[in-house]
C-alpha cells in the first residue's frame, strides 16, 4: 500500500514538472498571440486559467493516470473542471454564496477533492 | 531512441499548433486580451450575453434576470443556461478582466481545448490521421463560420466544447467510474446550451445502433450510460424545471424544411471548397470502418447528420452545429488526406509532420497568389482560410463612455430614452446603461423628420430580452408569464418622451441628417430650464429631465 502511494506520489511529482513546462509554453504562446498586451496581464490570465481549469482538472484526472496519458488528462481535465465549476457556481450562488468568492473556493475544493479521491484510491 | 524522438516531435507540434491557433484568435481580439470596451462584438447577441454575465457579477448569483434586461419587470426568473455566464464572471474575478473580455475569452479558450480533445479522440483511431486532422480546426475562424463567435452564438459554442468531453467520455466507457465523466459532461452541455443535448442523444443512438449491428452490445455499458443519465438528471434537475417552463414552452418543435439559414450567412458543405476532396474520401473510407466502432468516426457521422436536421425542423440548432464542423469533420479530412498522401509517402515518421505544417500554412492564409484577381479575400482559390481580423466591432470608446456614465451616475430607478443611433438597432448593447430604457422607432423618427415635425410622442420600442419567455416563478414547478398583465402596447407603442428621466442623443451618424435631427430635438428640450445637459463627448450628449411628466417640448413644424 505504502509502495503504491509512493508510486502515485512519484507520478504526481514527475507530472508537476510537466505542468510547470506547460505553464511556460502557455505563457510563451500567449505572449506571441497577444503581443500587444502587457506581460503582467498575460501572466495573470495564464495563472488564472491554470488555477481555474488546469490544476483542478489535473487533480481529478489523476484517478485515471494508469489508463490515460498526461496530456490527454490535462485537456480532458480542463473541460471537467470547467463543467464542475460552471455548474456548481450556479447552484452555490443560488444557495447564497456570492459568485465573487467562487474563483477561490471552487477550484480549491476541486483540488482537495482530487487529492482525497486519489488518497482513498 | 527513434520512437522517443517521434513522441517529442508530436508534442512539439501540438505546442506549435496551440500557439498558432491562439494567435489566430489573438487577431480576432486585436492581439490584446484587455480592451477599453467590448471588442469584436458584431451583433446584439454578444452584448446580450456580456450584459447578463455582468448582471450576475453584480447580483452575486443568477436567481433573477436584471431589471434592465427584463423591461423593468422585477423577479423574472433567470432562465438562460447559466454555465457560460458563471465561468465568465469567475474568470473576470480571477484574471482581473472586465466581463466583456472574460466571456469572449472563455468561449475561445474552450474551442481550442475542444479541438485538442478531438485530436485525442482521433488518436485512438490513428495517431497520424489525428495530427493531419488538427489543422482543419483553424477554420473555426474562417468566414462565415466565425459568425458563431462574432455574432455571439457563445452558449452553443461552449456547449459543443462540452459535447467533445461527452464524446471522449463515451470513448472511455470501459474506464472505472466513467459514468461520472459522462454525467458531468451531459450536465455541462445541458446547462451551457440545452438544445445541444439533442445531438448528444443522436450520437448515442448511432453508437448503440452500430453496437447492436456489430453484435458488440453490452448490458454493462447500458447500465453505465443509464447511471450517467440518472446523475445528469439529478444534477440538472433544478435548471431543467426552469428550462421546461420557459424555453421549452416558447420554442416548441414544428416540422419545417429550412435549407437556408434565413437572414444569416450560414455555412454550407460546399464552403469547404477543394477540401471536400479529402473530406469526401475520408467519409467513404470511414463508412467501411464504422464496424470497428471508433468514436471519432461515429461522432463525425452523427454531427454531420445532426447538422442537416434543418430539413426536418431543427433549423437554427443544426446551423449552429456547423460552427464546429472544422472540428467534428476533421477526422474525415485527416483520413482522406492520409489516404491521398499515402499513395506517395511510404515512411510517415517526419512526412506526417511536414504535411501538418503545410496544412496549417495553407489554412492560415499566409500564402498569397496575387495574380488570381477574382479572389478578393481568398488568397488561394477554392480553399477556405482564416479570416483577417474583422475589426473592433459595433462598440466604440465614446458610446461605451456614455453607457458607463449612465450606469454609474444616474438614479437606480431612472428611465432612459434613446433617440436615434446607428448602433442602437443591436439593442442589447443599450442594457449596458444598467437602467430601464426605451428607444425611438427609427422608422417613426425618420417619418417625423421627413414631415418636418418636432413631437412629444414617438413610436418607441421597449428593448429587453424576451427569449424563452419572461417568467416569474410562483412555486417550484409553477411559472407565470411576467408580462401577462401588461398593456398591449407594452413592448412597442407610442411614448411621451417627457415621461423619461434622461435622453440620449447621438451627435454623429452615418446619415448626418439623422444626427442633426437628434440635436435639433435636444436643443428644443433645452429650452426648458429643468432640462440640463449632464454628459457630453464627441459622439453622445445626455440630457437630464428634472421634471418628468411635464410638457417638456413644444410640438411644432420646422
Amino acid at each position: 500500500m505504502i509502495a503504491l502511494k509512493r508510486e502515485n506520489f512519484d507520478i504526481v511529482k514527475k507530472e508537476f514538472r510537466y505542468i510547470a513546462l506547460l505553464f511556460l509554453i502557455a505563457l510563451a504562446a500567449f505572449k506571441i498571440a497577444f503581443f500587444k498586451e502587457n506581460l503582467m496581464v498575460l501572466l495573470r490570465n495564464v495563472l488564472s486559467l491554470f488555477w481555474l481549469f488546469i490544476l483542478p482538472g489535473y487533480s481529478i484526472m489523476i484517478y485515471w493516470s494508469e489508463k490515460i496519458r498526461f496530456l490527454e488528462r490535462v485537456i480532458a481535465g480542463a473541460l471537467v473542471s470547467a463543467a464542475v465549476i460552471g455548474i456548481f457556481s450556479y447552484y452555490v450562488g443560488l444557495i447564497g454564496l456570492n459568485v465573487k468568492y467562487h474563483a477561490v473556493i471552487l477550484p480549491l475544493a476541486l483540488i482537495f477533492l482530487g487529492i482525497l479521491i486519489n488518497i482513498r484510491k | 531512441m527513434v520512437v522517443k524522438i517521434r513522441i517529442q516531435l508530436d508534442k512539439a507540434f501540438l505546442a506549435l499548433f496551440f500557439a498558432v491557433f491562439l494567435l489566430a484568435f489573438g487577431g480576432l481580439l486585436g492581439y490584446k486580451i484587455k480592451h477599453e470596451f467590448p471588442y469584436a462584438y458584431f451583433a446584439s447577441d454578444p452584448f446580450q450575453h456580456q450584459v447578463r454575465a455582468e448582471a450576475i457579477k453584480e447580483a452575486g448569483n443568477f436567481k433573477y434576470e436584471a431589471i434592465y434586461i427584463s423591461k423593468g419587470i422585477a423577479d423574472v426568473e433567470g432562465r438562460y443556461p447559466p454555465v457560460l455566464y458563471h465561468l465568465a464572471v469567475i474568470l473576470s474575478y480571477a484574471a482581473g478582466l472586465e466581463t466583456y473580455d472574460a466571456i469572449y475569452f472563455i468561449v475561445i479558450f474552450f474551442i481550442i481545448i475542444a479541438s485538442f480533445m478531438m485530436y485525442f479522440i482521433i488518436k485512438n483511431f490513428n495517431s497520424t490521421i489525428a495530427l493531419m486532422s488538427l489543422p482543419l480546426s483553424l477554420l473555426v475562424l474562417s468566414s462565415p463560420i466565425s459568425i458563431g463567435l462574432i455574432w455571439g452564438h457563445w452558449p452553443s459554442l461552449l456547449a459543443q466544447s462540452f459535447l467533445m468531453l461527452f464524446f471522449w467520455g463515451i470513448a472511455k466507457l470501459d474506464l472505472e467510474k466513467s459514468f461520472l465523466l459522462i454525467a458531468l459532461s451531459l450536465a455541462a452541455v445541458g446547462l451551457a446550451h440545452t438544445s445541444e443535448l439533442v445531438f448528444a442523444l443522436l450520437f448515442l443512438a448511432l453508437f448503440f445502433i452500430l453496437k447492436i449491428l456489430m453484435k458488440k452490445f453490452s448490458i454493462s455499458e447500458i447500465k453505465k450510460i443509464a447511471t450517467a443519465f440518472a446523475i445528469f438528471f439529478v444534477v440538472s434537475f433544478y435548471y431543467l424545471v426552469i428550462f421546461l417552463n420557459t424555453w421549452a414552452k416558447s420554442e416548441t418543435y414544428s416540422f419545417k424544411v429550412e435549407p437556408i439559414w434565413q437572414g444569416n450567412p450560414g455555412f454550407y458543405i460546399l464552403g469547404f471548397g477543394l477540401l471536400l476532396v479529402p473530406i469526401f474520401i475520408g467519409i467513404v473510407l470511414s463508412l467501411k470502418r464504422l464496424k470497428d466502432l471508433h468514436i471519432a468516426l461515429i461522432l463525425a457521422f452523427a454531427m454531420l447528420v445532426g447538422s442537416y436536421l434543418n430539413y426536418i425542423g431543427f433549423g437554427l440548432r443544426s446551423f449552429q452545429l456547423r460552427f464546429f464542423w472544422p472540428i467534428y469533420l476533421a477526422v474525415f479530412f485527416g483520413y482522406g488526406a492520409y489516404a491521398i498522401s499515402g499513395q506517395l509517402i511510404k515512411k510517415w515518421n517526419f512526412a506526417a509532420h511536414g504535411i501538418f505544417i503545410v496544412l496549417v500554412i495553407l489554412l492560415l492564409g499566409v500564402v498569397r497568389f496575387p495574380i488570381i484577381k477574382q479572389t478578393g479575400t481568398t488568397l488561394i482559390p477554392l480553399i477556405p482560410q482564416l479570416s483577417r481580423s474583422p475589426g473592433q466591432g459595433l462598440m466604440d470608446a465614446f458610446h461605451w463612455e456614455a453607457l458607463s456614465w449612465i450606469s454609474k451616475n444616474t438614479e437606480k430607478d431612472a428611465v432612459v430614452y434613446f433617440f436615434y443611433g446607428d448602433i442602437y438597432s443591436q439593442d442589447a448593447l443599450l442594457r449596458n446603461s444598467k437602467r430601464v430604457h426605451q428607444q425611438v422607432d427609427p422608422e417613426d423618427f425618420i417619418k417625423a423628420l421627413q414631415q418636418g415635425e418636432i413631437r412629444q410622442e414617438y413610436l418607441s420600442e421597449f428593448p429587453g430580452d424576451t427569449g424563452g419567455r419572461m417568467a416569474v416563478r410562483t412555486s417550484f414547478f409553477k411559472f407565470e408569464s411576467a408580462d401577462k398583465s401588461k398593456p398591449e402596447d407594452f413592448h412597442f407603442g407610442t411614448r411621451d418622451i417627457c415621461n423619461f428621466d434622461y435622453f440620449v442623443f447621438d451627435k454623429v451618424s452615418r446619415q448626418e441628417v439623422l444626427a442633426k435631427y437628434n440635436l435639433f430635438i435636444a436643443q428644443e428640450l433645452l429650452k426648458k430650464d429643468y432640462i440640463k445637459p449632464v454628459f457630453d463627448n464627441k459622439a453622445v450628449v445626455i440630457l437630464k429631465n428634472n421634471n418628468p411628466g411635464d410638457d417638456c417640448i413644444e410640438e411644432r413644424k420646422f
